[in-house]
């Protein structure tokens, strides 16, 4: 009973109720201890329950108090029997089995705690928590005796920022460092190389304002986290794909976007153009220019027409803009003339532009029309001279064939050899070419094979490292959330208080376990053996019956023949009965032995329950209650 | 914590004997924590002899990861542990991450101090002033008899060295609504520590 009273004694003591420090089992508790512990108990289940804390001292109080407490319990769900007395006039073994069921019931939240796994907000609320309690506890300091704000306490010293004369916005500059020095395979040019060494500063001394160096270095370093895996995403996503070193894909994807960029800006640009007509964007359109050029070769060419035909443009206007404003420049005019004269003079420019740029169109149709007639004209020149050498050159043969007519027997001879040799000439060269062609043509059909299967092997690879990068993503996760939780359950390892308490329990319970087990093993024996008894008695008594049952015919036959006998007959008959009696009788003893044991653990059981103490309080109370009724009578009757 | 590829490589570069030599990577990480701590130590880098017969882009880019290293740590607030093995990634002997752990524990709270003085907060009270006026009648009224507190908050404001004054004048029942609304202030973070 020893461990019970103190698992209850020790919750009791978690919930906050005040027991004594030497209280060490239930039997030590009076009545107003059982009282407010089991309110605190139930307070503590149902969070609203109008209960007084204490025992009050007037009897009848006390007697609806208990009642009121019996039928929380009873609400609760308590099994037992439960009434006023079992508070007011209280039995070891009955607030024992209360407190059993009311510690049962009580809110498991500590041990929740304990055994889920805390997830890191709760590791940092604790900790929030810690210095929060630390800091409320710390005494208060005069700023004048603070050095910036912060104070030391405490050994070993923890500061504490107490002040806020010394902080300062977070402000970052750029800053560089260089890069890749160490690296052997790559080359840095050498005018940067002694940029870095001769005169780029350290990095402490690149910010104007010294304060913007830690705030600087933290944001180079996250912009350069969040850009590289920016590019490891586009990387793994798209670039892989694309089958090009990393080092084409930057510049492809760079080109992509000055493309979409200029092409945005002259889309832009042009419609401006076309809603307000005024011509103020030529940095733009060198900026695109310039863009362009940077670009690509083809981006320049593209537009270079486009651009030169709007400098001219623009050129033009800037001249004349320049020239009006330089002769228009009377005075002594009223604002509304002025006024009007500038609205003249912006329509007659408008005019004048309009007009130009027709006759600009104009021009340029023209111009248009001259390169394309300039075309036909080059290609009939060349046509002409293609008929023309084609021309003499029939001429040539004519002339040739004309001179050979002379001689024509011969000369047809001459052409008939000179033309068979030519054939000979070209059967043996198609030999020959043959001869070639045919390990040329399956060289060429190895290597086709080769570069299909060198292709195909790389698209292989392609997948492999995909999977590869996917799965190093996932072994890297995995192990970063391991890390997290190895470090969280470590702190939390470090956090539970070594509880002495627990082991001991744990090693009760397995010696209780045992002990139940053995006890388990020799009940187990003694019902054997009870069977066995049993089994033999049955044995007994039957062969007994039969044994009876024999003699008793064989002496019965007899009996009638001798007297003597008949006596053994009646002899016999007796020593049956009254052995049947013993047996009985012993049995009977047995039985009452057994209810004089119980009779016994009854008694010692309501000795336990301290009766006649509990009596004596009883007739106090049952006293108390007299006199309290006559008090009121009597204030009635002095009322009436 | 993150680093960028960049400021690995530099530690890597750090970690290397060929490049810093053992006597010279104890200097190179005193030399970063005060580079950060006081201004007027942020030029020692460039003048300490022990780094005269390096290359400078070297020793540079080494400064500048160290910084980063210990900014970021301190900003995360890593112990030891975990310290050891960035630097064990970037394949420092370890009687260098001794060296280095050595200096960052002693110099970690002077980082963290550095490090929350960044940012922005309401002025912080550090003292008040306060007079009890009576306040009998006036000109419209024959009887006013009400009590009137002026009150002067001293109060630091981040960037300035001074105090600043911040005055304001409240009945008895306003200035008893401004104690009660700090009593349950101070309640609330009573109950935030007792978590």
């Amino acid at each position: 009973m020893e461990e019970v009273d103190n698992i209850i004694l020790h919750s009791l003591r978690s919930i906050g109720c005040e027991i004594d420090e030497d209280v060490v089992s239930l039997k030590e508790f009076n009545t107003e201890a059982i009282v407010a512990c089991s309110v605190r108990c139930i307070k503590t289940i149902h969070g609203d329950v109008d209960l007084p804390n204490t025992l009050p001292s007037a009897m009848s109080a006390k007697f609806r108090m208990g009642t009121s407490l019996a039928n929380h319990l009873q609400e609760l769900g308590y099994r037992g029997d439960v009434g006023y007395q079992t508070f007011l006039y209280s039995s070891e073994a009955d607030i024992r089995k209360i407190f059993m069921f009311l510690v049962d019931k009580l809110p498991k939240e500590v041990v929740e705690t304990t055994e889920e796994i805390l997830g890191s907000s709760v590791l940092l609320q604790r900790n929030i928590a810690n210095t929060l309690s630390r800091q409320l506890s710390s005494p208060w300091v005069p700023s004048s005796l603070k050095h910036k704000g912060i104070a030391w306490r405490g050994k070993p010293p923890t500061w504490q920022r107490e002040g806020t004369c010394c902080s300062f916005h977070f402000h970052s500059c750029n800053v560089s460092a260089p890069e890749g020095s160490g690296d052997l395979s790559k080359k840095i040019p050498k005018a940067l190389k002694s940029y870095y060494q001769t005169n780029l500063p350290f990095i402490t001394c690149q910010t104007q304002d010294y304060n913007d160096i830690v705030p600087s270095v933290l944001e180079k370093n996250a912009a350069d986290v969040t850009a590289q895996m920016e590019w490891e995403n586009e990387w793994n996503q798209s670039g892989l794909a694309s089958r090009l070193s990393q080092q084409e894909y930057r510049d492809r994807k760079r080109q992509r976007i000055l493309k979409r960029i200029t092409d945005q800006l002259r889309q832009d640009r042009q419609r401006s153009e076309a809603t307000s007509g005024s011509g103020s964007s030529q940095d733009l359109q060198q900026m695109l220019a310039s863009m362009g050029g940077r670009g690509t070769g083809s981006a320049k060419t593209k537009g270079s027409r486009f651009t030169h035909s709007e400098k001219l443009l623009f050129a033009k206007d800037d001249d004349k803009a320049i020239s009006e404003v330089t002769t228009v420049l009377p005075a002594g005019q009223t604002e509304e003339e002025k006024q009007k004269e500038r609205e003249e003079e912006v329509n007659g420019l408008k005019d004048e532009l309009t007009s130009l740029t027709s006759r600009l169109d104009d021009l340029d149709l023209e111009v248009k029309k001259f390169t394309a007639s300039i075309q036909q004209m080059e290609e009939q020149i060349s046509n002409q001279n293609r008929s023309n050498s084609e021309k003499e050159d029939g001429y040539k043969v004519k002339k040739r064939t004309l001179d050979l007519l002379p001689d024509a027997e011969n000369n047809i001879a001459k052409l008939q050899s000179v033309v068979d040799s030519s054939a000979q000439r070209l059967i043996n060269l198609a030999s020959q070419w043959e001869k070639h062609r045919a390990p040329l043509i399956n060289q060429f059909r190895d290597l086709k094979e080769l570069s299909s299967k060198t292709e195909s092997e790389a698209q292989l690879k392609l997948e492999e490292i995909k999977e590869f990068r996917k799965k190093m993503k996932q072994v890297q996760d995995d192990a970063r959330g391991k890390e997290e939780l190895a470090k969280q359950l470590h702190s939390e390892y470090e956090r539970m208080t070594k509880d002495v308490n627990r082991s001991a329990y744990t090693k009760r319970i397995m010696e209780i376990v045992t002990n139940i087990k053995k006890q388990k093993m020799e009940i187990d024996k003694v019902l054997v053996d009870t069977r066995a008894v049993q089994k033999e008695i049955n044995q007994l008594s039957g062969k007994l019956d039969r044994q009876f049952t024999v003699t008793d015919e064989l002496i019965f036959r007899d009996a009638k023949k001798d007297e003597s006998v008949k006596k053994a007959y009646r002899y016999l008959a007796s020593l049956h009965e009254s052995c049947e009696l013993l047996i009985n009788t012993v049995e009977e003893t047995g039985v009452i032995l057994r209810e004089i044991r119980e009779l016994e653990d009854q008694i010692e059981s309501e000795g336990h329950k301290k009766v006649l103490a509990n009596l004596e309080k009883i007739s106090k109370d049952y006293q108390q209650i007299k006199k309290e009724n006559d008090t009121l009578i009597k204030k009635i009757k002095g009322k009436s | 914590m993150e680093l960028s590829q960049s400021i690995l490589d530099g530690l890597t570069l750090a970690g290397e004997t060929s490049h810093i030599p053992d006597k010279c990577f104890s200097v190179l990480v005193t030399r970063a924590f005060d580079g950060i701590l006081d201004e007027r130590h942020k030029q020692l880098i460039a003048k300490d002899p022990s780094f005269r017969s390096l290359d400078q882009a070297v020793v540079k880019e080494a400064y500048y990861s160290m910084v980063a290293l210990v900014s970021e740590a301190s900003k995360h607030d890593l112990d030891i542990n975990s310290i050891s093995s960035v630097l064990e990634e970037c394949k420092y002997t370890n009687e260098r991450i001794d060296v280095f752990n050595k200096v960052f524990t002693s110099k970690k709270p002077l980082m963290q101090i550095l490090l929350s003085s960044v940012g922005t907060s309401p002025p912080h009270i550090v003292d008040v002033n306060w007079r009890l006026d009576y306040y009998i009648k006036n000109n419209h009224m024959e009887r006013v008899n009400e009590a009137v507190y002026l009150i002067e908050l001293k109060t630091e404001v981040p960037g300035t060295s001074e105090t600043k004054d911040v005055q304001f004048s409240c009945t008895q029942e306003q200035l008893q609504d401004l104690v009660g609304k700090l009593k349950d202030a101070c309640k609330c973070l009573e109950k935030i520590s007792q978590m």
